[in-house]
C-alpha cells in the first residue's frame, strides 16, 4: 500500500473528522492527515503551499454544510486555484445530506470526483485509495 | 301907447319884417300877410305878386287842413316849431322847410296875429340824402365784395374792426382783438411772416401795404384775404394804421381751380391713359402724345409727320366705319360729321406695335378751320381690354354659374314682396319642371309645395318675412306629373331704409338624392349595435343613435347641440378637451383612450364604464367625428372578478411556498442534522466494538456523550419549532409594553453586557406597545440582542440600537450592532438555517436565528438582515 498519500478531511464535526482519521490509520490507508473545520482554514492552507507537492493533499473529503465557507463555496475558489496547481487532486463530496438538491449540485461540478453519503464504509474508502494509489504509481 | 305911437311901432315892425334877412311873414288873425321879408318873397318865388293883405291860404293852397289846424291852435297862443318837413309845393315839387310859427300879441292877452318864421332848408336836406345814399351804397358794396375796414392805435394798441372783418374772421361783432391776436389769424409760416414784416415796415417808414394772406378764422376755416394798410403818423411818428381787408377766397380759389383744370388737361394730354391722336388734312398724323405711345407702342418719332392710322388700325373696321356713316349721313363719312358738329364714338381693335390685339374706345372727331372746312382729324382712344376682359369674365362666370346650377341641382331665385315678382333661374325651371315661359309669383311656388309640408312652409314664411331672417327650409314638392322631390331653401332678406321687406333672394336646391343617402345613412346608424355619437370640431353633438339614447338616458332632441363633454364624467372632460382637439388635427380610425379606463355619464349621472373607437367622418359640414360607444360594464365585473381571483391565488400561491419552505427547511433538518449525528454514532459504535483497551473506550464514549448531547440539542429545537408551528399563536397574543421586555433580557444577560461593557440603547416612542405573543417576544429580544453581543467585534465597545416604529403601515422592530458583521453575499441563503453558524465561535449553535425566524412568521411577520463585514449587523423584523 502507498503510504505516500496525503489525505485532507474538511468537515466542521469533530466526531466525523475523528471516527474518519481512526478508520484511515487502522486500516493503514494513510499516514499524512490532514483535518480543516471549514473550507476557509482549507483553502488557506492551499493557498500557503500552492507549490509545494509534497504538502498538498491527493485526496479531499469536503463536507457541504460547514460554518465560514461551505463545501461549494470552497469548490468556486477552488476553480480558481486549480490552474496554478501544480499537483492533481481528488475531491470528494461528503455528506450526511440525501437531499436530491445538493447531489445534483455537486455532480455538476467536475472537479469533484463523486458524491459521497455518510457514513463512508470502509470499504469505499480502501477503494478510493486503491484507485488513487494505482493511479499513482504509474 | 297912443295910437299914432301905434301906428308908427306898427310901421317899424312892418319895416323890420320887410327887411329881416330871414324868411319872416307877419299875419292877422284871419291868416292874411301883413308884412313878409323880402326873403321869403324870394324863398317861396312870389317876387313881383302883391301878397299885402292876401289870405295865406290864398298864396298857398297847397296847404292842408292839419296845417291849418295847427294855425288856428297857434292863434290861440301855442307856438308851433319844426326842424324840418317836406312841403310838397302845388307845382308838385318838394320843398324842404323848418319853421317856428307864434302869435304876436296886441295888447297883455290879446293876440293880433300869427308871425311866421321859415327856412327852406332844401339844398341842405338834398346833400344829406345824397351822402346816405353813398353810404348806404358804399356798404352795400362793401358786403358783396366782402371788404370791411380796421385801425390800430399804437398808442393803445387797441384794435378797431369793422363788422365785415369781424365777419371775415368768424367772431362775433364785439370781439375786441390785439394787434398781436390780429397777426396770429394768419396762417402760420408764409403768411404771418408776410404780414408781420409788412405790418412792421409801416409802423417803421411809412410804407403802405397791400398783400394777399391766408387766414385761419376762429372757426378754423382757411381763407385768402386781402390786407391793404397804412400808417398815420403825427410828428414823424407812427400813432396808428389803419386800412381795408376784404375776403378774396372765392376768387383766389377759383384762380388756383382754373390752374388746376389747365394742370390737368396738360396731365391729361400727357398721360399715358388716354391716347390722343391728330391728323392732318393730308391724313397724316401730326400729333402723338404719350398716351399713344405708351397705348401703341410706337414712338412719336416713328410716326409723326409720316404715317397714317392705318398702321395700327384694322381696315375691315374702317370700312365698317365709313359705310356706318355713309349710311347716316349719305355722303362722304368725315364731311358728314364735320357738317354736324358731330363726333363718333365706337369700340376699335388697334393692333399695337408688337402685333397685339387691343380694344380700345375711340372718340373721333374732325377738326375744321374757320371757314369750316377740314383740316384734319382728332382722335382720343383709352384702352378698354381690361373692362372688356371683366366684361368677358363676367359672362363667363355667369355661363359657369349656370352650368354649376345644372350641375348641383340648384336654382336661383328672387322674390320682390313688394310687387309679388318672382324670377327663376332657367335651372330652377328645369328642377320644378315648369315651362320657362310661365309668369311667377309665389303662389305659383306655393302650389308645389308638396300639401303635407304647407303648413310648415307658410308658417316659416311668415316667421322669416316677421324676424327678418330666413332659416334653412328643407321641404317636399310635388311636381306635376307626381313626382316627389326634396328641396332645400337658403336666403337673405333685404330690407328697405325703414326696415321693411322688399325682397327676398335665395336658392333651391333638389337634395332628393342626399336625402335619400341621409336616410340610408340614418338607417346604418341605427342598425349599429353600439351607441353611436357624432361630433363636430367644436365638441357640439351632432347625430345620435336609438343606442346611444338608450345608453345615456337622454333622448337625440336634448343631446343634439350640446356639448359631448356632458357625457364625458368631469374628472375626464378637462383631459378629453384637448385630446379631442389632438384628434381633429391628425384625424384616423383608432380607439380612444388606449390603455386607460374610460368612463360615460349618463342623464342620472351614473357612470359607465365604456370602450370607445373614433373615426373622422368627411361631410359638407366639415370634418365630424365619430364614435361607437360600448358599454362594458358586465366585461368590466367579469374583469374584476379574474383579477380577485388571480389575487387570491397569489396568496395561496404565497402561502404555499412558505409552507413549501417550511417542509424544505424540515426536510433538511432530517436529511442533514438528525443524519448526521446518527452516522457518527454508527461510525463510533463501530470503533466502539473494536476496541482493544479501556483508554480508547472511554474516549470513545467521551464522543457518543458529545454526539448524544447535540443529537438532544436539534431533537429540542425540532420539537420546539414544531410547538411554533402548530400552536395557535393567535389566541395568546396580548398588548405587550416593549421596554420591560428590554429590561428583562438585559437581566438575563447581564453578565455577559458587563463583561463586554456593551452599550445598549433604544427607541420604543414610536410604538411604546405592541400586540403580540409574549413568550416570542421575549425570545426574540433575546435571541436577537444575545447574537449582537456574541459576535461583537474584538476591536470595538459593543454598541447595540433597539427601534420599534410604524413605516409604511407596518409596524417593525429593529436591531443594530457594530459587530463583525456578515457577508450576506455567502451566507444570507442560509442565515435563518437550523444549525448553520457562520463564524468560528465555541457557542455558535445556530438555533437562535433560526427559532426566531419560526416564531416571526408563525405570527404573519417576517425577518430580514443588512449586514457588513466588519462594520455591524442590522435585523429587520417586520412584525
Amino acid at each position: 500500500m502507498s503510504n505516500s498519500l496525503n489525505v485532507c478531511i474538511v468537515d466542521d464535526d469533530d466526531i466525523y473528522q475523528f471516527t474518519m482519521v481512526k478508520t484511515l490509520k487502522s486500516l493503514r490507508l494513510a499516514e499524512n492527515i490532514m483535518t480543516f473545520s471549514d473550507g476557509e482554514e482549507a483553502l488557506d492552507f492551499m493557498l500557503d503551499n500552492l507549490h509545494n507537492d509534497k504538502e498538498l493533499p491527493d485526496v479531499i473529503f469536503l463536507d457541504i454544510d460547514m460554518p465560514i465557507m461551505d463545501g461549494f463555496q470552497f469548490m468556486e475558489e477552488y476553480v480558481k486555484l486549480k490552474p496554478s496547481l501544480g499537483k492533481k487532486i481528488t475531491i470528494y463530496m461528503v455528506s450526511s445530506s440525501v437531499d436530491p438538491v445538493d447531489i445534483e449540485r455537486a455532480k455538476k461540478i467536475s472537479e469533484i470526483a463523486d458524491y459521497m453519503v455518510k457514513p463512508i464504509t470502509h470499504n469505499q474508502l480502501r477503494n478510493i485509495v486503491e484507485e488513487l494509489g494505482l493511479s499513482g504509481d504509474r | 301907447m297912443s295910437k299914432d305911437n301905434s301906428e308908427q311901432s306898427a310901421q317899424y315892425n312892418k319895416i323890420f319884417i320887410e327887411q329881416a334877412p330871414t324868411a319872416i311873414a307877419m299875419l292877422d288873425k284871419d291868416m292874411r300877410y301883413i308884412a313878409v321879408s323880402q326873403r321869403w318873397i324870394t324863398d317861396y318865388k312870389m317876387e313881383g305878386k302883391e301878397i299885402i293883405g292876401q289870405s295865406h291860404y290864398d298864396i298857398f293852397p297847397e296847404i292842408g287842413d292839419d296845417w291849418k289846424a295847427n294855425h288856428q291852435k297857434c292863434l290861440n297862443g301855442a307856438i308851433d316849431i319844426c326842424e324840418e318837413a317836406p312841403f310838397k309845393r302845388a307845382d308838385g315839387s318838394i320843398q324842404w322847410i323848418y319853421w317856428d310859427v307864434r302869435p304876436w300879441y296886441v295888447s297883455e292877452g290879446e293876440i293880433g296875429g300869427l308871425l311866421m318864421h321859415t327856412g327852406d332848408i332844401t339844398p341842405q336836406k338834398e346833400r344829406e340824402r345824397e351822402r346816405a345814399r353813398m353810404i348806404e351804397i358804399l356798404d352795400k358794396t362793401n358786403e358783396v365784395a366782402r371788404i370791411g375796414t380796421w385801425e390800430v392805435n399804437l398808442s393803445t394798441n387797441e384794435v378797431y374792426w369793422s363788422k365785415m372783418v369781424c365777419e371775415i374772421h368768424e367772431v362775433p361783432e364785439n370781439y375786441q382783438p390785439q394787434l398781436e391776436t390780429a397777426i396770429n389769424f394768419y396762417k402760420e409760416g408764409e403768411s404771418r411772416e408776410t404780414i408781420q414784416r409788412v405790418v412792421n415796415e409801416a409802423i417803421l417808414t411809412g410804407q403802405p401795404y397791400d398783400v394777399e394772406v391766408e387766414l385761419v378764422t376762429a372757426k378754423g376755416t382757411s381763407l385768402w384775404t386781402r390786407a391793404i394798410g397804412s400808417g398815420e403818423f403825427v410828428d414823424g411818428k407812427c400813432v396808428g394804421l389803419f386800412g381795408i381787408f376784404q375776403d378774396i377766397n372765392k376768387g383766389k380759389l377759383a384762380e388756383q381751380a382754373l390752374s388746376n383744370a389747365n394742370a390737368e388737361l396738360n396731365a391729361i394730354f400727357n398721360s399715358k391713359s388716354v391716347a390722343i391722336i391728330t391728323t392732318n388734312d393730308k391724313g397724316v398724323i401730326d400729333h402723338f402724345n404719350h398716351g399713344a405711345e405708351y397705348l401703341l407702342g410706337y414712338s412719336a418719332d416713328e410716326i409723326v409727320g409720316t404715317k397714317m392710322p392705318f398702321v395700327f388700325v384694322k381696315m375691315e373696321e374702317v370700312e365698317r366705319f365709313r359705310q356706318d356713316l355713309f349710311q347716316k349721313y349719305g355722303k362722304d363719312s368725315f364731311k358728314g360729321l364735320a357738317e354736324n358738329n358731330e363726333f363718333d364714338v365706337r369700340e376699335w381693335t388697334y393692333i399695337k406695335k408688337d402685333g397685339t390685339k387691343i380694344t380700345v374706345q375711340v372718340t373721333l372727331s374732325p377738326i375744321k378751320n374757320e371757314d369750316g372746312e377740314i383740316i384734319g382729324s382728332l382722335t382720343v382712344a383709352s384702352d378698354i381690354t381690361a373692362i372688356k376682359n371683366v366684361e368677358n369674365e363676367l359672362l363667363r362666370k355667369n355661363q359657369v354659374l349656370n352650368f354649376a346650377e345644372r350641375l348641383t341641382m340648384i336654382g336661383n331665385w328672387q322674390w320682390n314682396t313688394v310687387s309679388n315678382e318672382v324670377r327663376w333661374s332657367s335651372n330652377l325651371y328645369k328642377i320644378f319642371n315648369v315651362d320657362e315661359e310661365t309668369r311667377l309669383t309665389y303662389d305659383t311656388y306655393f302650389s308645389f309645395v308638396h300639401p303635407e309640408d304647407k303648413e310648415m312652409v307658410t308658417n316659416h314664411v311668415q316667421y322669416a318675412l316677421e324676424e327678418r331672417k330666413f332659416p334653412d327650409l328643407l321641404h317636399r314638392i310635388k311636381l306635376r306629373d307626381g313626382t316627389v322631390k326634396n328641396v332645400q331653401l337658403l336666403a337673405e332678406i333685404m330690407t328697405n331704409d325703414a326696415g321693411e321687406v322688399m325682397e327676398l333672394v335665395g336658392t333651391c336646391q333638389d337634395v332628393t338624392e342626399q336625402r335619400m343617402a341621409e336616410i340610408k345613412f340614418r338607417g346604418l346608424l341605427e342598425s349599429a349595435p353600439d351607441a353611436m355619437v357624432i361630433v363636430n370640431e367644436a365638441g357640439k353633438i351632432h347625430l345620435i343613435n336609438k343606442q346611444a339614447e338608450k345608453l345615456f338616458g337622454y333622448t337625440a332632441k336634448e343631446l343634439i347641440g350640446q356639448s359631448i363633454e356632458i357625457l364625458v364624467p368631469t374628472r375626464f372632460s378637462k383631459g378629453h378637451t384637448s385630446h379631442r382637439t389632438d384628434f381633429f388635427t391628425n384625424p384616423k380610425v383608432r380607439k380612444m383612450g388606449e390603455g386607460r379606463e374610460l368612463y360615460g355619464i349618463d342623464k342620472n349621472g351614473k357612470e359607465i364604464p365604456i370602450q370607445i373607437s373614433l373615426s373622422p367622418l368627411k361631410t359638407e359640414d366639415g370634418l365630424l367625428v365619430s364614435s361607437a360607444i360600448r358599454d362594458i360594464t358586465t366585461q368590466k365585473l367579469a374583469e374584476r372578478k379574474i383579477i380577485q381571483a388571480k389575487e387570491d391565488l397569489e396568496v395561496f400561491a404565497k402561502k404555499l411556498i412558505l409552507k413549501n419552505n417550511q417542509l424544505a427547511d424540515f426536510n433538511h433538518i432530517t436529511s442533514h442534522n438528525l443524519r448526521a449525528p446518527i452516522s457518527n454514532l454508527n461510525s463510533l459504535l463501530g470503533f466502539y466494538e473494536i476496541s482493544e483497551n479501556e483508554e480508547e473506550r472511554i474516549e470513545l464514549f467521551q464522543k457518543f456523550e458529545t454526539v448524544i448531547h447535540h443529537l438532544t440539542t436539534t431533537l429540542d429545537t425540532l420539537v420546539e419549532a414544531l410547538k411554533i408551528k402548530n400552536e395557535n399563536t393567535e389566541d395568546v397574543l396580548e398588548d405587550i409594553e416593549l421596554y420591560p421586555i428590554l429590561l428583562k433580557t438585559q437581566e438575563l444577560l447581564s453578565g455577559e453586557i458587563m463583561r463586554t461593557g456593551a452599550v445598549i440603547v433604544s427607541d420604543f416612542s414610536k410604538m411604546p406597545r405592541l400586540e403580540y405573543n409574549r413568550i416570542y417576544l421575549e425570545s426574540i429580544f433575546l435571541n436577537l440582542l444575545s447574537n449582537a453581543l456574541k459576535y461583537r467585534s474584538e476591536e470595538r465597545v459593543p454598541k447595540i440600537c433597539i427601534t420599534a416604529g410604524i413605516e409604511n403601515g407596518k409596524n417593525f422592530l429593529r436591531f443594530t450592532d457594530n459587530g463583525q458583521g456578515i457577508d450576506l453575499k455567502r451566507h444570507g441563503h442560509k442565515l435563518f438555517g437550523l444549525n448553520k453558524v457562520f463564524h468560528r465561535h465555541p457557542d455558535a449553535k445556530g438555533i437562535g436565528l433560526f427559532l426566531t425566524k419560526m416564531q416571526v412568521e408563525a405570527l404573519g411577520g417576517s425577518i430580514s438582515a443588512e449586514s457588513e463585514v466588519n462594520v455591524g449587523t442590522t435585523f429587520n423584523i417586520n412584525l
